[in-house]
């Protein structure tokens, strides 16, 4: 697979006060692929993740330098930092739906709240994404209602429809399927698969067999460092390192 | 040994429970039910809409202190409720940990304990004394003043329950704070504001003190907000001690108005914000 580059990430370092979470992590993530991050829990994957779409920089104390090249613009300097995240969304581990919205309106949340669409718009843009998330049939007939009354499962697709209602081109998922029932973890799956034909995906997981099933890269972190980055065939078949190895036949952590 | 099962010390318990809320619900169905009793009688269309007889002479009403009650707490309203929820907003929202928020929230702290005579006195010596005459704006100033750290403190406490995750999800999408602000977190926080913004309301219309100092009584219509102005508090308060019978029985019915008109308000006010849908944060 040798796609081009969407995301060029280059010496990319974060700390939080003094704590250095993040080593000089280099990476090309693809341009519509699914790559997965992987590692055991603390070793700084929601930090990789949070510094994409300059999240991590928001919590007090924390720091951040390096490059993340989007399209060869570095979002640490080329770009509004508001356009950083609306062309690189986010989806996080507890779904998080405005409670004060319909369904409806929390698909369009991000445009109806500082953009210009028109009703009409907004209401088919809101449709378009329900479908491509597969909710659209589920609850077309429950636009009206809270956003915060469907199921887990539902309103994890809700918030990526939500994402996608931006037009990313980018969509980073910080373990979305750890708050779910299989039967939602197999659908939203799928949906990851499927959501490859438009953007890049960034997925982290804490299920080794979860990133097997559904990247095409894969990324294995160990205490802030970046150990391995390949084809996830390769990663799966032949790790390089052995602390993946170890990792991903579930030898620790 | 167990004396008591543990399911009969939880019926123990629930019984003790029930037996401290009768206790502290009778007194105040003793207190409306005593106002209403008293009250209802003194209530017609003429007490209503007249101004108040002199003193000695029967009739009359108390339709100048309804109105300036009505007018009073309007002003004072429209200048506690927005400078309130903005000091919430900036406590929950823009500067929760640093200096300047905590001092700002320790003098909100401090306010809301503070005597409400101290606040007549205040507007008092402020206004009062540079225009030389009783007026209802600093009325209006003094009882503003006062629900300032109530709704601050309802404000902010509401905000702040509003899960991170609520706020993360407005960020990713690259919504701007003060958006993210006003049409996510303050909304879902409406309910909680919106309480605090009631019982504001509710206790400056039981306040005299206040009045006392800054808009003292009239016995006219009201003729503007700068001049002295009747009130139901001030009403009740000097009539009630008159020892002349037609006139304690209007503060019996202006007592019972007052509850009326903070009732009426809540309800009306409910009713309009009712939220779309049940908030959970
Ligand atoms: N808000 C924070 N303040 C201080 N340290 C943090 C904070 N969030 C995470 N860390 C630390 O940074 C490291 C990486 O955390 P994180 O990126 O959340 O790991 P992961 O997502 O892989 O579990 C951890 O050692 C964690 O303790
Ligand atoms: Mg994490």
């Amino acid at each position: 697979m040798s796609n081009s580059t969407k995301l060029d990430i280059q010496n990319l370092n974060a700390w939080f006060c003094e704590k250095h979470a993040l080593k000089n992590v280099n990476v090309k993530i693809p341009d519509k692929e699914v790559v997965a991050v992987i590692g055991p829990s603390g070793c700084g994957k929601s930090t990789f993740v949070r510094c994409i779409n300059r999240m991590h920089e928001l919590i007090p104390g924390a720091k951040a330098s390096g490059k993340a090249l989007l399209d060869g613009v570095d979002v640490y300097g080329g770009m509004d930092v508001m356009d950083v995240r609306r062309k690189i969304g986010m989806v996080f581990q507890k779904p998080n739906p405005f409670p004060n919205m319909s369904v409806a309106d929390n698909v369009v949340a991000g445009l109806k709240l500082v953009g210009t669409h028109s009703k009409k718009e907004l209401a088919e843009i809101a449709e378009e994404r329900l479908k491509s998330v597969g909710l659209w049939e589920e609850i077309k007939d429950e636009l009206k209602k809270s956003g915060a009354s469907l199921s887990g499962g539902q309103q994890q697709r809700l918030c990526i429809a939500r994402a996608l209602a931006m037009n990313p081109e980018v969509i980073l998922m910080d373990e979305p399927t750890s708050a779910l029932d299989p039967a939602s973890t197999a659908k939203l799956e799928e949906l990851v698969k499927k959501l490859k034909n438009e953007i890049s995906v960034v997925i982290i997981t804490h299920n080794v067999s979860q990133a097997a099933r559904i990247s095409d890269m894969t990324a294995f972190f160990y205490l802030g460092e970046l150990v391995e980055f390949d084809e996830t065939r390769n990663i799966f078949e032949h790790p390089k390192n052995p602390l993946t190895e170890r990792y991903i036949t579930g030898r620790f952590g | 040994m167990d004396i008591l099962s543990r399911r009969g010390r939880e019926r123990l318990i629930k019984y003790i429970c029930l037996l401290l809320t009768v206790l502290a619900v009778v007194p105040l169905l003793w207190i409306i039910g005593e106002v209403v009793y008293n009250g209802v009688s003194a209530i017609n269309l003429e007490f209503l809409t007249a101004l108040p007889a002199p003193f000695g002479e029967s009739g009359g009403g108390i339709g100048n202190a309804i109105l300036g009650t009505l007018i009073i707490n309007a002003m004072a309203s429209l200048f506690g409720i927005p400078v309130g929820i903005l000091t919430g907003m900036y406590l929950s929202e823009y500067d929760r940990t640093s200096r300047l928020g905590s001092a700002v929230r320790t003098v909100i702290e401090s306010l809301s304990g503070v005597p409400s005579i101290i606040f007549g006195i205040f507007a008092y010596s402020l206004i009062v004394l540079t225009v030389r005459h009783y007026t209802a704006i600093a009325a209006a100033f003094a009882l503003g003043l006062m629900m300032i750290p109530l709704i601050a403190k309802a404000t902010e406490e509401s905000m702040k329950i509003v899960s991170n995750d609520i706020r993360e999800a407005a960020i990713a999408l690259g919504v701007p704070k003060w958006v993210r602000t006003t049409k996510i977190v303050f909304s879902i926080a409406k309910g909680g504001i919106l309480t605090g913004c009631l019982l504001a309301f509710a206790r400056i219309s039981g306040e005299t003190a206040p009045l006392l100092f800054t808009s003292l009584f009239s016995f006219y219509w009201p003729i503007g907000i700068d001049q002295p102005m009747a009130s139901l508090q001030v009403l009740i308060y000097n009539y009630a001690m008159s020892g002349f019978q037609n006139w304690v029985i209007k503060a019996w019915g202006a007592s019972l108005l007052l509850v009326i008109i903070v009732v009426s308000i809540n309800v009306i006010v409910r009713r309009f914000a009712k939220p779309k849908y049940k908030a959970g944060v």
